[in-house]
C-alpha cells in the first residue's frame, strides 16, 4: 500500500523524517508560538494571552541581551577556531606516531569520555582561585599569586574556552587524522622530488586536502556547541557582572528561574538562528571544498 | 567522615528508640491501599529522612511513591514544568520558603487539613515564613537555615598578634561582634594569597541574600510595604560598601565573585580563611578531621551586627501537599509524619537545624548534657543567631529580582561601576519587574 | 659525511621534538582528566588542602559510600548505570537503523530537492538543548512518557540520526551500484543484496557512526535532566548531582560515580578504534 504511494526513497527517509519531527519540530512549533505570549511557567494561563512581538521588542532593545549575543558570536568564532588549529596540529603529531597508535588515539578521546556538566565541575575547581589546581601549582613553583582565574573579565572567558576547547578538541583531532590516513602517498612524494620544502607541500597539498574533513569537523561542532552550556553554567553562570554571559545562560536563567518561559523562547529563537547561520556556513565551505578537490557530488 | 557517621548514626537510632514508643502511640491514621506519589529533594544531608518512610507505610497501610528525587535548584525546576505541562496530580512535593510563593495555586493550604495544635508546636515565626497571603503551603522539617559566625580560634590565640592588633586598630582582639570589626580583623589576618579574613557568596540568589541582611543590619529595607525597591538606600550603599572594601584590600580571596555555598565552605575547610558567615549544614563538616584542615580550631559565634541590628537572612526546608492530590488527608498525614517530633529529633541529630521549639529545646539539653562542647557551642550560636532570622519577601518575583539584582552588585565589586550606579542601576530594573508585575 | 651526520643530527633532533611536543598535549589532555580519577581516591580533606599535598593518599572510602545506603552517602550507582545503559545502546542501535536508511535513501536515490532535504535535517540537530528542553517536556507529558526510558531514547534517536545519515551516506555512495545489481541477479531480492553486500562495505562506517551516537546519549545532561526524575529512569549525567545539596558538594564522591561513568565508555572506544578511523575516513568526504 505505502509503497505504491510513496516513493522508495522517501519511505526510507520516513522514519528519520518522523522521528526528528516527533522530537524537535513540534517542540519548536510549540515554543515558536510561546515566543508570541507573556508565558509564564509557573502560570499556565498566559500561554493563552497574545501579545505579539512584544517579547522580540523586548529583547532586541535590551543592551544586556545584545552584549550576551555579541559575546556568544565571540566565543563560538575563538572556541571553533582554536579547536581547529589545535586539532590540526594534534593530528599531524598523532600522523607520524608509528607505535602504539591506537592507545594514543584512544587517549586523545579521553575528554570526549566527559559529560559536559562533569566538565563544568572539574574547570570549576581546576580554576578556583585559593584551593584550585592551577593556583596551587603555581604558588608551588614559588609564584606568590592567587590569579582571579573565574571573575577577572579576560581570564574567566580564556577558562570557560579553555574548559570548552579540552572538551572538544578531540573531535577535530580525530577527525582530522582521518584525513591524512585516506591522504594518498603518490603527490607528496612527486612534491618531494620536485624539491618542495615541507611547508610548501604542506600548504599546497596536504591542506586543501584535509579541507572537507575540517569542514566537516565545523559542521559538526558548531551544532553541538550549545552544549557548552553545561560547562559555563557551572563555571561562572555567566558573571561577574556578566562578564561571560552566554546567550544560553541568560536564556536558561530567564526561562526556568525567572519563569519566563515566552521571552526565553524569544531568546531561543534567535539563538537557533544564529545555530543554522553558523552550520550553513560551514556547509557551504564544506561543498566548495569537495568540489575543489574533485569529490563534489 | 567515618567518626562522624557513627556519631550520627548513633544519635539517630537513640532518637529513633525514643520515638518508636510515641509513634505507636500517635495515630497516623489509616489508608489502606493508597498510594501516595512524592517529589523529595535529594542529596545526602536530607535521605536521612526518608528511611523513616517505611514506618508510615507500616502506621497507615498506605505506600509512597517517590517519583523523583532531585537536588534543590533541579527540583524548583521541575515543579516548575510540572504546573506548565498540568501533570501536577501527584500528591507530596519538597518546598523551600523561598521557592514557595511562586508556585502559585499549586499547594493546598495545609490549615485546612493539619490541626491548629499541631501547628502551634512549630517555631512561629517559621510558620509565619512559611505562609504567603494567609495560606499555610508548607510544613517544615528540621532544615532551618540561618548563618552564623565560624571562625579559626588559633587567631585569637596569640598574644603578639593581638597586641599588634590593638596598637593599629585601637581595640582588643576578639571575636568580631559587629560588621566593622569583621572588615578591621579580616584586613588584618589576610595575607593573599595564602591565608585570607573573610569571604562571602558571590554570585546568583546567595550574594543578593547577603546583601539583604547586610541591608537590614544597617537600617535599611530591600523592598517597602509596596514590594518597591529600596535598598539604594544610604544603609544599602553602606552595605555594598562593605563588601566592596574587602574586595579591594584583598581580604576575600580574588575569585569570590564566583563563589557559592559549596566553594565557601570547602575554601573554610581548607583553613585558609579566618572568618566565615555560613550554613549550619556545614558545622560538623568543618569539625571532621576526615574533610576539613579546620578541624578541632573552629569556634562558632551568633553573627555580628550592623550598625543598627544583627540580622539573619534565613530559609527552611518543607513539605506541601497538591490540590491535585486525589488523597489529601492521607498525603498531609505523610506529611505531619515527616515533620513530627520524632522526626525532627532523628534528623536534627545529623546536625540540622529543628524548626519545632520542643525539639530545639531537646537537642540544645542534649548538647550541654553530652560530651561534644563544639555541638554544644554550634547549637548555642544557632539557638541565638534564630532569633534574629527573617525570611525573604513571600513574592513570587523575589527569586526574578535577585537575578536583576546580583550582577549589578558584582559589578561594584568587581570595580565595573560605583556602589551607587550600581545599586540605582539594580533598583531601576527591579522597579520595572515590580510595575510589570502589577504592585503599584 | 658530515653532510650525513648533520642529516642524523636533526633528524634526531626533530625526532625528540616531536616526542616533547606529544608528550606535553597528550599531557595537558591527561592531566584534568586523571585529576577527577586521583580525587576519587583521595580523602575529601586533601583534595581541598591548602597549601596543597602533591603526594597523595589512597583511599576506596569515597566508592564504599557511594555503594552504601542511602542517608550513608549512598546513591543508586547500579540503577543509573542500568538506565544509561539501557537507553545508550537501545537509542545508538535505532539510530544507527534509521540512519542507515535514511543514508541509503540519499545515496542511491535521486529525487527533487535531496540537497534541501538533507540540510533541513541537518540543521534539527543545531537546535540548543536549552531551548528544546521545555517544549519538549510539555509535550512529552501531554502524551505520559516523562520518566521513562522510551521517552529519553526518543529523544536521542533523533539526536543521532542527522550525524549517522551523514556518514553512512558517504559510505553507501563510494560502493559501486554494479555490486548490488549482481547480487539481484543472482536472485537476491534487494533487501537481501543489501545485507548481504552493501553493509559490510559500510561496516566500519557504522561502526564509528555508532560510537559517536553512543558517547552523545551516555554523556547527554540537559534534556535527560528535564525528562527524567526517579531512580527508574535518571542516567548517570543527572546523577552526577546527587552529590550536590542546597549549600554543599561531595566533590570526591562525584568524582567516584564519573570514574564509573568514563571507565566503560574508554573501553569501548579503545574496542571500536580500529574501525573508528577507518569509518570516519570514507565517511564524511565523499559526500
Amino acid at each position: 500500500m505505502l509503497r505504491r504511494r510513496f516513493p522508495e526513497w522517501f519511505v526510507l527517509l520516513l522514519p528519520a523524517i518522523i522521528v526528528i519531527a516527533a522530537v524537535v519540530l513540534i517542540p519548536l512549533i510549540f515554543s515558536l508560538y510561546s515566543s508570541f505570549t507573556p508565558y509564564k511557567l509557573t502560570r499556565p494561563s498566559t500561554l493563552w494571552t497574545w501579545v505579539g512581538t512584544y517579547n522580540y521588542e523586548k529583547i532586541l532593545t535590551d543592551a544586556k541581551f545584545w552584549a550576551a549575543f555579541g559575546r556568544t558570536v565571540l566565543f563560538l568564532t575563538i572556541v571553533l577556531n582554536l579547536e581547529l588549529v589545535l586539532g590540526l596540529g594534534i593530528a599531524l603529531l598523532m600522523n607520524k606516531v608509528t607505535w602504539g597508535q591506537r592507545t594514543l588515539r584512544t587517549i586523545l578521546m579521553f575528554p570526549m569520555m566527559f559529560s559536559p556538566i562533569l566538565v563544568g565541575f572539574q574547570f570549576k575547581f581546576i580554576f578556583n582561585d585559593n584551593i584550585g589546581l592551577v593556583n596551587n601549582a603555581l604558588q608551588s613553583m614559588g609564584f606568590n599569586v592567587a590569579l582571579p582565574w573565574l571573575v577577572d573579565g579576560k581570564l574567566a572567558m580564556f577558562s570557560i574556552i579553555f574548559a570548552e576547547v579540552w572538551m572538544s578538541t578531540s573531535v577535530f583531532a580525530i577527525l582530522i587524522l582521518a584525513g591524512l590516513f585516506a591522504m594518498p602517498r603518490d603527490p607528496l612524494e612527486a612534491a618531494k622530488v620536485d624539491g618542495c620544502t615541507p611547508w610548501q607541500s604542506f600548504r599546497h597539498i596536504t591542506l586543501p586536502f584535509l579541507m572537507p574533513f575540517i569542514f566537516i569537523a565545523m559542521t559538526i561542532r558548531s551544532l553541538d556547541v550549545a552544549r557548552a552550556y553545561d560547562i559555563v553554567q557551572i563555571m561562572t553562570g555567566g558573571g561577574p557582572a556578566r562578564r561571560t554571559e552566554l546567550l544560553w545562560t541568560l536564556m536558561s536563567r530567564t526561562g526556568y528561574v525567572d519563569a519566563r518561559m515566552g521571552l526565553a523562547n524569544a531568546m531561543g529563537y534567535v539563538s537557533i538562528l544564529l545555530s543554522i547561520v553558523f552550520t550553513i556556513y560551514f556547509f557551504h565551505k564544506l561543498s566548495a571544498a569537495r568540489a575543489q578537490i574533485g569529490m563534489g557530488g | 567522615m567515618k567518626r562522624m557517621n557513627i556519631l550520627k548514626a548513633l544519635l539517630a537510632s537513640t532518637s529513633i528508640v525514643a520515638a518508636a514508643d510515641s509513634a505507636m502511640a500517635q495515630d497516623w491514621g489509616s489508608f489502606d491501599g493508597v498510594t501516595i506519589e512524592a517529589k523529595l529533594i535529594g542529596g545526602e544531608q536530607y535521605e536521612g529522612l526518608y528511611a523513616r518512610i517505611a514506618e508510615w507505610e507500616a502506621a497507615t497501610g498506605a505506600t509512597v511513591d517517590i517519583i523523583s528525587k532531585k537536588s534543590h535548584f533541579e527540583i524548583d525546576k521541575e515543579i516548575k514544568s510540572d504546573m506548565a505541562a498540568g501533570t501536577t496530580d501527584w500528591c507530596v512535593g519538597s518546598n523551600h520558603s523561598s521557592f514557595a510563593p511562586q508556585y502559585e495555586g499549586l499547594y493546598v493550604d495545609l490549615n485546612d487539613l493539619v490541626p491548629a495544635e499541631v501547628i502551634a508546636e512549630f517555631v512561629p515565626g517559621i510558620i509565619g515564613a512559611s505562609t504567603v497571603g494567609g495560606e499555610l503551603l508548607m510544613l517544615p522539617r528540621a532544615q532551618f537555615d540561618v548563618s552564623v559566625l565560624y571562625y579559626l580560634k588559633s587567631n585569637y590565640e596569640d598574644a603578639e598578634q593581638a597586641a599588634a592588633f590593638e596598637a593599629e586598630y585601637g581595640y582588643p582582639l576578639t571575636v568580631p561582634d559587629t560588621w566593622e570589626q569583621v572588615k578591621d580583623q579580616a584586613m588584618f589576618f589576610a595575607d593573599p594569597p595564602n591565608f585570607y579574613g573573610t569571604q562571602y557568596a558571590g554570585k546568583d540568589e546567595a550574594i543578593v541574600g547577603r546583601f539583604y541582611e547586610m541591608v537590614v543590619a544597617e537600617g535599611g529595607n530591600y523592598l517597602d510595604e509596596d514590594n518597591r525597591p529600596i535598598f539604594n538606600s544610604d544603609a544599602g550603599q553602606r552595605a555594598l560598601q562593605w563588601f566592596v572594601d574587602l574586595y579591594e584590600a584583598g581580604a576575600v580571596p580574588a575569585g569570590t565573585t564566583s563563589y557559592v555555598w559549596d566553594d565557601l565552605g570547602q575554601g573554610f575547610a581548607s583553613g585558609t580563611v579566618a572568618l566565615n558567615l555560613d550554613w549550619p549544614g556545614w558545622a560538623g563538616f568543618f569539625n571532621d578531621p576526615e574533610a576539613s584542615q579546620a578541624a578541632g580550631n573552629v569556634g562558632v559565634a551568633v553573627q555580628p551586627m550592623g550598625s543598627v541590628t544583627r540580622t539573619g537572612w534565613s530559609g527552611h526546608h518543607g513539605f506541601s501537599v497538591t490540590n491535585d492530590c486525589e488523597n489529601k488527608d492521607a498525603a498531609a498525614s505523610l506529611v505531619m509524619f515527616l515533620t513530627s517530633e520524632e522526626s525532627q529529633l532523628a534528623e536534627s541529630a545529623g546536625g540540622s537545624l529543628p524548626t519545632r521549639t520542643a525539639v530545639w529545646e531537646a537537642n540544645i539539653a542534649a548538647a550541654e548534657a553530652g560530651d561534644d562542647p563544639f555541638r554544644a557551642e554550634a547549637l548555642a550560636a544557632f539557638a541565638a543567631g534564630a532569633e534574629y532570622a527573617f525570611a525573604v519577601p513571600a513574592i513570587p518575583e523575589w527569586g526574578e529580582s535577585t537575578n536583576l539584582v546580583f550582577p549589578e552588585l558584582q559589578a561594584a565589586i568587581v570595580g565595573d561601576k560605583t556602589v551607587e550606579e550600581a545599586l540605582n542601576d539594580a533598583a531601576e530594573a527591579v522597579d520595572e519587574l515590580m510595575r510589570e508585575s502589577g504592585y503599584y | 659525511m658530515d653532510r650525513n651526520q648533520t642529516h642524523r643530527n636533526r633528524k634526531r633532533a626533530l625526532k625528540t621534538l616531536h616526542f616533547i611536543a606529544l608528550f606535553a598535549t597528550m599531557s595537558v589532555i591527561c592531566i584534568p582528566g586523571l585529576w577527577i580519577v586521583l580525587n576519587s581516591f583521595r580523602p575529601t580533606v586533601e583534595i581541598m588542602a591548602k597549601p596543597p599535598i602533591w603526594t597523595p593518599t589512597f583511599t576506596l572510602d569515597h566508592y564504599r559510600a557511594m555503594f552504601s545506603g542511602a542517608g550513608e552517602g549512598g546513591v543508586p550507582v547500579f540503577s543509573y548505570f542500568r538506565n544509561s545503559l539501557i537507553v545508550s545502546v537501545v537509542s545508538t542501535a535505532i539510530a544507527i537503523l534509521i540512519g542507515m536508511s535514511g543514508g541509503y535513501a540519499f545515496a542511491r536515490y535521486r529525487f527533487k530537492g535531496k540537497a534541501g532535504y538533507f540540510v533541513g535535517l541537518m540543521l534539527f540537530r543545531a537546535v540548543p538543548g536549552v531551548a528544546l528542553s521545555l517544549p519538549l517536556f510539555i509535550v512529552f507529558a501531554k502524551v505520559g512518557i516523562i520518566d521513562t526510558h522510551f521517552g529519553l531514547i526518543l529523544v536521542y534517536v533523533a539526536l543521532n540520526v542527522p550525524f549517522t545519515i551523514w556518514l553512512t551516506d558517504g559510505f553507501f555512495r563510494q560502493i559501486p551500484k554494479e555490486l548490488h545489481e549482481a547480487a539481484e541477479i543472482d536472485g537476491c531480492t534487494r533487501w537481501q543484496a543489501f545485507w548481504k553486500v552493501e553493509f559490510p562495505v559500510a561496516r566500519s562506517g557504522v561502526a564509528s557512526a555508532a560510537i559517536f551516537a553512543f558517547l552523545t546519549s551516555w554523556n547527554e545532561f540537559a534534556l535527560a535532566s528535564q525528562l527524567t526524575r526517579s531512580v527508574g529512569s535518571k542516567t548517570m549525567p543527572v546523577g552526577l548531582l546527587d552529590f550536590t545539596a542546597e549549600f554543599t558538594i561531595n566533590w570526591g564522591g562525584m568524582c567516584a560515580l564519573a570514574v564509573l561513568m568514563i571507565v566503560p565508555a574508554l573501553i569501548l572506544t579503545f574496542i571500536v578504534q580500529k574501525h573508528l578511523i577507518a569509518g570516519l575516513t570514507f565517511g564524511g568526504v565523499k559526500g
